[in-house]
């Protein structure tokens, strides 16, 4: 998960990576007590890229314009996400702009550190241009040498860009993240370096043994649930999908597009080997995940894809049927439609029909008995609804 | 390679949940699980089996041990795989999900310098139907026979098992190659690895979106490959961005320099196409695929 810019920048800092005098506006007002001189530039601290181009960033000359720009970039919504804080920064006039950044890949197994003569906006134009160095074995200061002058730089410059680099290197390690990214790195006509922007990813799996950046990522209203917890994940049609498995979670998707079915939301209980939630509390996750579909009023079936080595499909259809029982009882819940296989089938299946919920051992079938039932009446409308719907049947 | 029911097995952390849960499981299909490791219960035994300090303990006790499966918690998998190469285990099936990369990073660096295998992590491991599980896979899914599956899912592995064996098509080995971006092995050394087996005729890949496990495969299979080969892709209409638990699965250009749209459905279904490799519509649709493949090979 990505940090916002300023959270980025407190970590550069604490690096030795030149950043700019700024501060955080958390109300246009704030303003008036702005301890950063004049010019300065305003930046919606969003987690999207591109938000200068949106008018996410304005430059202002004093206390009246700031107000006005802090309350126009507030207001204004970034690929459908408005700032909850503006970064009030110094202005700078760069003389070039470099691209810099530290990563894990995947190919190689290995982080990369990659950098541009050509940073900037239109960074995604240029690819080609970047330049990649693989740090094969423990890190030395030369990678970044190495990266510096594959960048065709010169003299001073390599020296003082490599020193950036490895102190990236660096922060990526000491804190367990994924993506280290410096664009740009403005450089001055006298050869000074300043980190303009930053982008911080950080790994969700080592959150638990960097404390202080959970409480960064905690603040952050996207944050994904601690370890375990279940998330939903919400889209833009009527079929509720639950399902155990990231992998079999995407196929099971792609299948109810296929058959021409959309689905409401998702939620994923995780594969056999997750250490946080072993096979023994499936039941209860199971429960908890229904819950969360079914309390998306556009949901109009649900559909229950269980494959699982650690619980029987007994023991999954128990959960189903004690979540059913309390649940029904004081709200309305749409039809359930249940695709099982493994041991027990046959006593889950006895055990659902008595309560009229279908179970298929078949995916295919499964998912065309779902997407017949969303389908059967017209459609509800596109737009999710602010209050919760009636359905004509509660 | 030695996976067979005449290698010796290890368990680290088998008195953890997943491992006390497991080895049962795997001893009962007849894998040769000899010993487990769990600080602090040496001396003691579970299921019959066992249980030591050290890895180098039950080494010295019961000679060279083939394989060790992981199961120990995330922030425990680095220094469990380094002390495995150090009592000189050459293949390591690493089940836990959750390890943070950078520990992925440094575990595999060592490995590579002492030529250990890694397969994970992340993974439901290895399943060779009729002989040895090592790992999760539900074992009456799967029966012997002659189509070698690759996979980077878990469950979605076992529904691909499930849908062959029903259609009378048995496996001469399943591996979980792991979900997560930074992967022990890659589905082209496991390629080359079966293009040499005996037992297999036809490979079917399960793949999905992010990374370029998918695209590299189809490069190599196009290049070096006589066996046949089926592919999967799942996560062709996933949500952008959106994290979906397999960390390896997250499409976004997220590092502007590698690359920019490799990882999408497209670019791996634009490579299979390129390779010549047959595409499955659904997993229902992968025997029918097996089928013509054999019947042409």
């Amino acid at each position: 998960m990505d940090l916002l810019e300023y959270q980025a920048k407190e970590l550069f800092h604490q690096m030795g990576i030149p950043v700019l005098p700024s501060q955080r506006i958390h109300h246009p007002t704030d303003l008036k007590g702005l301890r950063v001189p004049f010019p300065v530039v305003l930046k919606s601290q969003v987690y999207t890229g591109a938000r200068g181009k949106m008018g996410g960033i304005k430059f202002v000359e004093n206390t009246i314009d700031a107000i006005a720009a802090a309350q126009a970039i507030f207001h204004l919504p970034i690929l459908g996400k408005y700032p909850k804080v503006l970064l009030a920064e110094a202005k700078y006039n760069p003389d070039r702009e470099f691209y810099l950044a530290v990563a894990l890949d995947g190919s190689t197994r290995r982080p990369v550190l990659l950098g541009s003569q050509q940073g900037g906006v239109d960074i995604e134009s240029k690819l080609d241009q970047i330049q990649q160095v693989v740090v094969e074995q423990e890190f030395s200061s030369f990678y970044a040498r190495r990266l510096a002058i594959k960048m065709g730089l010169k003299g001073s410059l390599i020296c003082s860009v490599s020193s950036i680099v490895e102190k990236m290197y660096r922060l990526l390690v000491a804190r367990d993240l994924d993506l280290v990214e410096i664009n740009p790195l403005a450089v001055s006509s006298s050869g000074e370096l300043m980190a303009l922007d930053g982008k911080v990813t950080v790994n969700d799996a080592a959150l638990g043994r960097q404390s202080d950046l959970a409480t960064l990522v905690a603040s952050i209203p996207t944050a994904p649930p601690a370890a375990c917890g279940l998330s939903l994940v919400p889209l833009q049609g009527t079929i509720g999908v639950l399902c155990s498995g990231a992998g079999l979670t995407m196929a099971t998707l792609d299948l109810i597009a296929k058959s021409k079915g959309k689905a409401a939301n998702f939620v994923d209980l995780g594969g056999d080997y997750r250490h946080c939630c072993p096979p023994a509390i499936l039941q209860d996750r199971i429960r908890q995940g229904l819950d969360l579909i079914t309390q998306d009023k556009s949901v109009k079936a649900v559909l229950v894809n269980i494959v699982s080595n650690g619980v029987s499909c007994l023991q999954v259809a128990e959960a189903i049927a004690s979540f059913l029982k309390w649940e029904a009882a004081h709200r309305h819940l749409p039809p359930l439609v249940v695709r099982l296989v493994g041991e027990q089938f046959h006593s889950a299946r006895g055990l659902l029909a008595a309560i009229n919920v279908p179970v298929f051992e078949s995916l295919d079938e499964s998912i065309s008995h779902t997407v017949s039932l969303t389908t059967a009446t017209p459609a509800l409308p596109r737009e999710k609804p602010k209050t919760p719907l009636v359905l004509a049947s509660a | 390679m030695n996976f067979t029911v005449n290698s010796k097995v290890l368990v680290q952390g088998a008195t953890e949940p997943l491992g006390a849960m497991y080895v049962p499981l795997m001893q009962a299909y007849g894998t040769p699980v000899v010993a487990g490791v769990s600080p602090g219960y040496g001396g003691q035994a579970l299921d019959g089996i066992p249980l030591y300090d050290l890895v180098e303990q039950a080494v010295e006790q019961l000679g060279p041990i083939d394989t060790t499966i992981i199961f120990v918690p995330p922030y425990e998998v680095l220094d469990a795989v380094l002390e495995a190469i150090a009592a000189e285990i050459h293949q390591v099936i690493l089940i836990t999900e959750g390890v943070p990369p950078l520990d992925t990073v440094q575990l595999l660096r060592e490995a590579e310098a002492t030529e250990t295998l890694v397969v994970g992590p992340n993974t439901p491991g290895i399943i060779v139907p009729g002989q040895v599980l090592l790992g999760t896979h539900p074992p009456t899914f799967y029966t012997p026979g002659p189509v070698g599956v690759l996979s980077r899912s878990g469950t979605l592995t076992y529904e691909v098992g499930l849908e062959l064996t029903r259609a009378g098509l048995g496996q001469s080995i399943v591996v979980g190659i792991g979900g997560d971006r930074i992967l022990g092995s890659s589905f082209q050394q496991w390629l080359q690895i079966l293009e040499e087996d005996d037992a297999t005729e036809v490979i079917v890949l399960v793949g999905e979106i992010g990374g370029d496990n998918e695209e590299r495969a189809a490069r190599y299979i196009a290049e070096a490959l006589d066996k046949p080969v089926v592919a999967y892709i799942a996560g062709r209409t996933a949500p952008k961005g959106q994290p979906l638990g397999h960390a390896g699965a997250i499409v976004a250009s997220r590092i502007a320099g590698v690359g920019s749209d490799i990882g999408t459905a497209e670019s791996k279904l634009a490579a299979f196409k390129r390779a010549k490799i047959p595409v499955a519509d659904r997993p229902s649709q992968i025997p029918q695929l097996v089928q013509r493949a054999l019947a042409q090979g």
